[in-house]
């Protein structure tokens, strides 16, 4: 039986139901898109009583099939006042398909007190837990795995969310019991803050526990599905090797590594916050190159990185090394680490904090390459000061606040670590995706840079409208899996990824989907997602990058963003 | 003709005391290219997957020129 769990925080009522026959054939971002359409009117408050929070693993969460343990997080967003899902490895997504949930809905409100949620295998319970107000993740994760079980997933928020920041994130751990795996974007950390809600733990210690129905058939399709990410160069070698990071110096030497607040596009000192100088320094230091967010991921992405003062930074994305180094023209690694550390520990999102002291940065608030003003800056964040919640609302309010035009924010969310004018592909899914600026949703770095899934010239406007559009929609469906994105590098280079993708689902639900059906569900997320957003006032003058891309020119191309009206045609289908 | 060379991702190792991203200079004969630059420098043809000339992917077998700045690849990605 696939269960569906209710809290109502306003009357602290807890109710674990089947899950309605709607939502059974959906999970991750498909069921959480669906799910927020349905129930959470568009205009209402993203803090308010009637936004509702959902966490749903992906259709393939708690198999064996690799790299499957992703969390998709929906709501309406406080950032960009759109729909949002944010997605998040570590291990709760495999526990809690493995207790057959479906999903857990956090809805009403709650101003005074601080709760959690304990799930275990026959039940739901919230406690009161006003002792844990205030702290940060790591420390809180630590001791809901000492109180109630080492096993237990932890899903929280920290400082920032209870203090309702707009960039806040939501995290759970990795199998280390680090709290750093975040669904960071959107800050859905503040609405479950909004909700009086501090954490949910989730008593299960088995990871590989979903029912599958046709076992033997299952078994077959995820081993294929294994070879398939191993024998491809990326997902088999680079990303174990290096991790996300060892894209800085191939991005750096492209001329589309945004520098300074994305004033121009190459950086002297890329190579010292890039992952082969991570993978040297965390050797040397005895931490880890090659790392997994969960139990039974193949591609390892992740790392961990020792920082001088004796903590673990684990991991350190490329995106968050781009948003703390290049942007704002630092290249200490150490210093990355740091910056990185304190978003964890005070929950929020690095990429949207490092977008937005690269704002502060531009205004002069604080100087540029001060890595020590940075860190200062950062910590105020949890104190709760008027500058550290400036640093937390966000790069488009922190422009607004300073006067800033150069700002870099699509729908109120920053933009990621590849600069819209020398990878034009990117920028069609800046300005187009529902969510706001942001890179995972249609990742055209892929073609535009990195040459997988063939190539398109990333300083023209040719070809980029496809590739975003029919990258979306495959991502899109990607999400609603569980699959890690980085699962695309090898399925979109081999024909068989996809049929071997379909066919574990095909095996674990008894279904006989078609590759049209994935096409299909992909275009139907997105279709929800902009059905929303439509409904919450967004209209096509909100699909464009900001003005500065498309008047002034990056170095060392040349280029501008010119794409406008062909930006309406992306996700008509 | 001289051109600026840059490794990354483990290409460095083909080379003596070179450390990646660090750049060098190569002397190859005018309209020389990338499939001789690799032979120049050791390293084998299958383990380099981008070239990057100025910035801009080239194919192995494109001429270059005198002062380009020439970074190697073996597949790389993540996100
Ligand atoms: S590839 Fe990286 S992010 Fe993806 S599931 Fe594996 S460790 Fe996690």
């Amino acid at each position: 039986m696939s269960r569906f769990i209710r809290l109502d925080m306003s009357t602290k009522k807890v109710s674990i139901g089947e899950t309605p026959e709607k939502y059974l054939a959906l999970g991750g971002r498909a069921l959480t898109s669906q799910f927020v359409l349905d129930e959470v009117p568009a205009t209402s408050h993203p803090l308010g009583v009637k936004n509702k929070l959902i966490f749903a693993p992906g259709l393939l969460s708690g198999t064996n099939a690799p790299s499957s343990g992703r969390l998709s997080v929906g709501a309406k967003s406080p950032l960009t006042g759109g729909i949002k899902e944010s997605n998040a490895g570590g291990v709760t997504s495999q526990k809690l398909a493995s207790l057959g949930i479906k999903a857990i809905v956090v809805e009403g409100k709650e101003d005074k007190g601080s709760y959690i949620l304990r799930v275990t295998a026959d039940n739901a319970e919230l406690i009161p837990a006003d002792d844990l107000a205030g702290k940060g993740t790591y420390e809180l994760t630590a001791l809901l795995k000492e109180r109630y079980s080492e096993k237990a997933g932890v899903i929280c928020i920290g400082p920032a969310g209870e203090m309702k920041m707009l960039s806040a994130g939501i995290t759970n751990n990795d199998s280390e019991g680090n709290s750093s795996r975040y669904a960071g974007r959107g800050g859905l950390g503040a609405v479950m803050g909004s909700k009086g809600l501090k954490a949910i733990v989730v008593e299960c210690d088995k990871p590989f526990d979903a029912p599958v129905q046709d076992k033997e058939r299952f078994k077959v399709a995820a081993k294929k599905f294994a070879k398939i990410l191993m024998d491809h160069p990326v997902t088999g070698e680079g990303l174990p090797k290096f991790g996300t990071n060892v894209l800085m110096n191939i991005i750096n030497e492209a001329g589309t590594l945004p520098v300074r607040n994305f004033s121009t596009g190459r950086f002297d000192g890329a190579s010292e916050v890039s992952g082969e100088k991570l993978a040297e320094v965390a050797i040397e230091r005895g931490g880890k190159a090659t790392h997994a967010c969960h139990p039974g991921c193949v591609m390892r992405c992740s790392n961990a990185y020792p920082m001088p003062d004796g903590k673990v930074c684990s991991p350190i994305e490329y995106e968050t090394a781009w948003c703390f180094g290049p942007n704002l023209d630092i290249s200490d690694l150490d210093v990355v680490a740091k910056l990185n550390y304190i978003c964890n520990d005070v929950g929020l999102d690095t990429i949207e904090a490092g977008c937005t002291l690269g704002v502060l940065m531009e205004a002069g608030v604080l100087p540029f390459g001060d890595g020590e003003a940075a860190i200062k800056a950062l910590e105020e964040v949890g104190q709760g000061t008027a500058l550290g919640r400036i640093i937390a609302a966000g790069s488009e309010l922190a422009g607004r606040v300073y006067g800033v035009t150069r700002v870099p924010a699509v729908k109120g969310q920053g933009i990621p670590a590849y600069d819209p004018r020398s990878c034009k592909g990117n920028g069609v899914t800046y300005a187009t995706t529902p969510m706001g600026a942001d890179h995972t949703a249609g990742y055209a770095v892929t073609a535009n840079i990195l040459k997988v899934g063939g190539y398109v010239d990333p300083n023209k406007k040719d070809g980029q409208i496809e590739l975003s559009r029919n990258l979306q929609v495959a991502t899109a469906a990607v999400d609603a899996t569980g699959l890690c994105l980085f699962v695309a590098f090898a399925v979109l280079d081999n024909e068989e990824g996809l049929p071997t993708v379909v066919e574990m689902l095909n095996a674990q639900y008894g279904l006989e989907l078609t590759i049209d059906d994935v096409t299909a569900l992909g275009q139907q997320i997105l279709n929800n997602e902009r059905e929303f957003n439509a409904n919450a006032g967004f209209t096509k003058a909100d699909d464009r990058l900001p003005e500065f891309f498309y008047e002034e020119e990056l170095e060392p191309h040349k280029t501008k963003f010119e794409l406008k009206d062909e930006l309406d045609e992306v996700l008509k289908f | 003709m001289l051109l600026e060379v840059r490794l990354y991702s483990g290409l460095e190792i083909y080379v003596e005391n070179v450390k990646y991203g660090k750049p060098f200079q190569v002397e190859l004969p005018s309209g020389g290219t990338g499939r001789q630059l690799l032979d120049k420098l050791n390293i084998p043809q299958e383990q380099v997957f981008s070239i990057l000339v100025n910035g801009i992917h080239r194919d192995r077998d494109d001429q270059m020129e005198d002062g380009d700045r020439v970074a190697l690849f073996p597949p790389v990605g993540g996100g």
